[in-house]
C-alpha cells in the first residue's frame, strides 16, 4: 500500500458515501426551512406559536434546557472518566467531547428564536444585568464554549498535525512527548470541565429555581435535578452516537465497553428517579390541592408525567438492570433512546405545568394577549401544544447540529491512539 | 365658581416629591364596570387584545358571575394591575436592565432595550405583564396618540402600567384613579403618613396579594364586608 492511499484514507472515507450524501441533502433542506420558517417569526411576531401570555415559555426554552443538559452530561462523562482514571471511557473521550461541544452551540442557538425583538439583542452585552440568572447562564454558556473547543483541539491537535489538517492551528510536532505533554494537559483541562459542567447545568436550573413566582420551580433540588437528568441524557446520547460511528468503522470498541456504558445509565436513571420522587413528594405530601404537583397525576398533562416515569425511566432501567440483555448493543441503545425521551418530557412537563399553574392568573377577566378565535381576549384555561412553526424552527437548528456533528464524526480523529 | 382638584386639574407637587407611590383599592366600593380599564387603554394606547388593567371576578367561574347557590350568592371584584412591588422579581430578572424601578417606587419599562425574553413575565407572581405576541394594533394609530404621551411599543417587547408615570411625573394622577365612577381609587405616597393612601391603610383593613412572597406590592385592596361579598383576595 502506498503512503498517498493510507493518507486518504485518514482524510478521505469513502464508506457509505451515498447514505451520506442524502443524509446531508435532508439535513441542509432542513435548516433552510427553519431559517426561513424564523425569518417569518420575525416578520409576524411570535404570535406564530402557541405561547401566550400565561404559558410564556415553550418549545424553545424546553429545547434549550434539554441540549445544555445533553452538552453537561457529555462533558461531565468525558472529564470525570479522565479524572478518575476509567481507562474504559478512552475510546469515546473524543466523541463525548465533540458531543459536549456541539450541543452547547446548538443550546446557545436555541434562544435566539424565543427573543421577541432580537433586533435589541445587543442590549444582552451593553445593559447586562447581574442580578439576572439569564446573563450569568449566558456567560457561563459562552465560557463553556470555549473550554470544550479548547479541550477539542487538545485531544485531537497531535493527529490534525499528522495530516497536515490547518484546524491544528500551528501545531507542529507529532512526537511522542507532546502527545504526552498532551495528555497531561487534558487532566488539567478536565479538572476545570468538570465543575464548569456542573456549573453550565446549574445555572440553567437556576434560571427556574430561583423564581419564587412559580411554586413548581421554587425548590433547591432544581441544580441537582438538572444535573441528574444531564447525566441520563447526555449519557443516553454519547452511547448512541458511539454505536453509529462505530458502525463508520471511524472509533472502535468492544461490546464490553456498550455494556459497562449501559450499566451507568442504569445508576443514573436510577439517581434521576429518586430526585423526582424527593420533588414531588414534597410536593404531594402537604396535600395542598392547588398545588402544581396534583397537574401530575390527573388533568392535560398526567399522560406526559406517565411517559416520564414509565418510558424514560422503568423501561429503560429494567432493560440495563439485568446484565444479559445490556450485553446486546440493540438493547443498550433502545434504552438510550427511551430514556433521552423521557428527559425531554420530563424538561416539557416542568415547564408547561410550572408556568401554566400561577395562582392568580386563571381567575376570570384574565386576557392570553391576542384576540381569540371567538373574538374574546380573555380566557380561564391555558393549554399549551407547539405549533407547527416552532417545531420546524427547533427542527431546522437540530438539523444543523446533525450536519456539524456529522461532519467533525468524519472529519475529526476521533480514534484515541493506543 | 369652580372647583380645581390637586391631581385632576391642577398639578399636585406631594406626587412629584413622592418616594414611595402606592395605589389603595377599596373593594367595597369597586362595581367591575371596567372604567378603570378603558381610561388605561385610551390613556396608554394600549394594542387590541392587551390589558394592563384588568378587573378579575372573585366568586364564580365566569365574570360577573357570583359563586354559591341563590340566595347564599358571594362576590367580589378586584382590579388587577402592575404592583410596582418595593421589591420587584421581575427587575432583577431582567437580563437588559430594560425593567428598572424609579426613585418614586414606579417600576418602568425601556422597551428601547427589552429584547423580548419574558424572563420578567416568568418571575412576576401576579402575571401582571403582557407581551406583544404581534405588531401592537393601536386605535387610534400609535402616530396619531396625542393623549398618552405613551412611548412606542414594538412587536416582541413586554409592557406593563406604569401607574401613567408620564402623569406623575406632572403631578397629575393616574387616569383609572380619575375614571373610577365609585370612587374606589386611591393614589398616593405611601411614605407619606398624612396622604390619602396612608390613611386610608391605617382606618380600614386591608391586604396585598401573596405578602408571603415578599415581593412588598404597592398596591393595596381595603377588604370588602358585608353579606354578599367573599373573603376578598383571589
Amino acid at each position: 500500500m502506498s503512503v498517498a492511499s493510507t493518507e486518504s484514507t485518514l482524510t478521505a472515507p469513502a464508506r457509505g458515501s451515498r447514505g451520506l450524501t442524502v443524509w446531508t441533502i435532508v439535513l441542509v433542506a432542513l435548516i433552510l426551512l427553519g431559517f426561513g420558517v424564523w425569518i417569518y417569526q420575525i416578520a409576524k411576531g411570535l404570535q406564530i406559536t402557541n405561547m401566550r401570555d400565561n404559558v410564556i415559555w415553550g418549545l424553545y426554552i424546553i429545547s434549550f434546557m434539554f441540549f445544555v443538559g445533553l452538552s453537561a452530561g457529555g462533558l461531565i462523562i468525558a472529564s470525570a472518566g479522565r479524572l478518575f482514571g476509567v481507562e474504559r471511557f478512552a475510546p469515546i473521550v473524543r466523541l463525548a467531547v465533540v458531543e459536549a461541544t456541539v450541543t452547547i452551540a446548538t443550546a446557545a442557538l436555541l434562544i435566539i428564536p424565543d427573543l421577541g425583538h432580537v433586533q435589541h439583542i445587543y442590549n444582552l452585552v451593553i445593559h447586562a444585568h447581574w442580578l439576572s440568572p439569564m446573563i450569568w447562564d449566558l456567560t457561563v454558556i459562552l465560557i463553556y464554549l470555549v473550554l470544550s473547543l479548547l479541550y477539542c483541539w487538545l485531544y485531537m491537535r497531535r493527529d490534525l498535525a499528522a495530516r497536515g489538517s490547518w484546524l491544528a492551528l500551528g501545531t507542529k510536532d507529532t512526537g511522542q512527548a507532546g502527545r504526552d505533554r498532551d495528555h497531561h494537559l487534558t487532566y488539567v483541562l478536565a479538572w476545570i470541565a468538570l465543575p464548569a459542567a456542573v456549573l453550565v447545568h446549574s445555572i440553567t436550573a437556576w434560571i427556574f429555581g430561583l423564581q419564587i413566582s412559580r411554586g413548581f420551580w421554587y425548590s433547591a433540588i432544581m441544580p441537582p435535578l438538572f444535573i441528574s437528568s444531564a447525566l441520563v441524557s447526555g449519557l443516553a446520547l454519547v452511547t448512541i452516537l458511539a454505536f453509529i460511528v462505530r458502525r463508520s468503522g471511524r472509533i472502535s470498541f468492544g461490546d464490553d465497553l456498550g455494556s459497562f456504558l449501559g450499566g451507568l445509565l442504569a445508576v443514573f436513571l436510577a439517581v434521576e428517579a429518586f430526585l423526582v420522587l424527593c420533588e414531588v413528594l414534597a410536593g404531594y405530601y402537604p396535600g395542598i390541592p392547588t398545588d402544581a404537583v396534583h397537574q401530575l397525576f390527573t388533568g392535560r398533562y398526567a399522560p406526559g408525567f406517565a411517559v416520564e416515569i414509565i418510558v424514560g425511566l422503568v423501561i429503560p432501567f429494567i432493560l440495563l438492570a439485568v446484565a444479559a440483555w445490556r450485553r446486546r448493543p440493540q438493547v443498550v441503545v433502545v434504552a438510550c433512546v427511551l430514556a433521552l425521551i423521557g428527559i425531554f418530557v420530563h424538561r416539557a412537563n416542568l415547564i408547561v405545568i410550572g408556568l401554566g399553574k400561577a395562582p392568580i392568573q386563571l381567575a376570570p377577566g384574565t386576557p392570553l394577549g391576542t384576540p381569540q378565535s371567538d373574538g374574546s381576549s380573555f380566557a380561564t384555561t391555558s393549554v399549551y401544544f407547539p405549533s407547527i412553526w416552532e417545531f420546524l424552527i427547533v427542527i431546522g437548528i437540530v438539523a444543523l447540529a446533525a450536519l456539524v456533528f456529522t461532519l467533525a464524526a468524519r472529519h475529526l480523529p476521533l480514534r484515541e491512539r493506543p | 365658581m369652580s372647583t380645581t382638584y390637586p391631581g385632576v386639574d391642577v398639578p399636585d407637587p406631594k406626587l412629584q416629591k413622592a418616594t414611595r407611590l402606592g395605589l389603595v383599592v377599596d373593594q367595597n366600593r369597586c362595581v367591575g364596570c371596567w372604567s378603570c380599564s378603558v381610561a388605561c387603554k385610551e390613556e396608554q394606547n394600549v394594542p387590541i387584545g392587551m390589558y394592563w388593567l384588568r378587573v378579575l371576578t372573585v366568586g364564580g367561574d365566569a365574570m360577573d358571575v357570583p359563586a354559591g347557590t341563590f340566595p347564599d350568592l358571594k362576590m367580589a371584584y378586584q382590579p388587577t394591575q402592575c404592583f410596582q412591588c418595593d421589591n420587584p422579581p421581575c427587575v432583577k430578572a431582567c437580563p437588559t436592565q430594560a425593567t428598572y424601578k424609579m426613585d418614586n417606587g414606579i417600576v418602568n419599562v425601556n422597551y428601547e432595550r427589552c429584547i423580548g425574553c419574558r424572563y420578567c413575565m416568568v418571575a412576576c407572581p401576579y402575571d401582571n405583564r403582557v407581551f406583544n405576541w404581534r405588531k401592537p394594533v393601536q386605535e387610534p394609530p400609535a402616530s396619531v396618540t396625542v393623549v398618552g404621551e405613551t412611548p412606542p411599543r414594538f412587536k416582541g417587547v413586554v409592557e406593563k402600567c406604569t401607574f401613567c408615570v408620564q402623569r406623575v411625573t406632572k403631578g397629575l394622577l393616574p387616569r383609572c384613579v380619575i375614571a373610577c365612577p365609585a370612587g374606589a381609587r386611591s393614589f398616593g405616597d405611601l411614605d407619606d403618613p398624612d396622604s390619602t393612601v396612608s390613611v386610608l391603610l391605617r382606618d380600614r383593613s386591608s391586604y396585598v396579594v401573596f405578602p408571603e412572597r415578599g415581593t412588598e406590592p404597592s398596591l393595596h385592596y381595603l377588604l370588602p364586608t358585608g353579606p354578599n361579598v367573599t373573603g376578598g383576595a383571589l
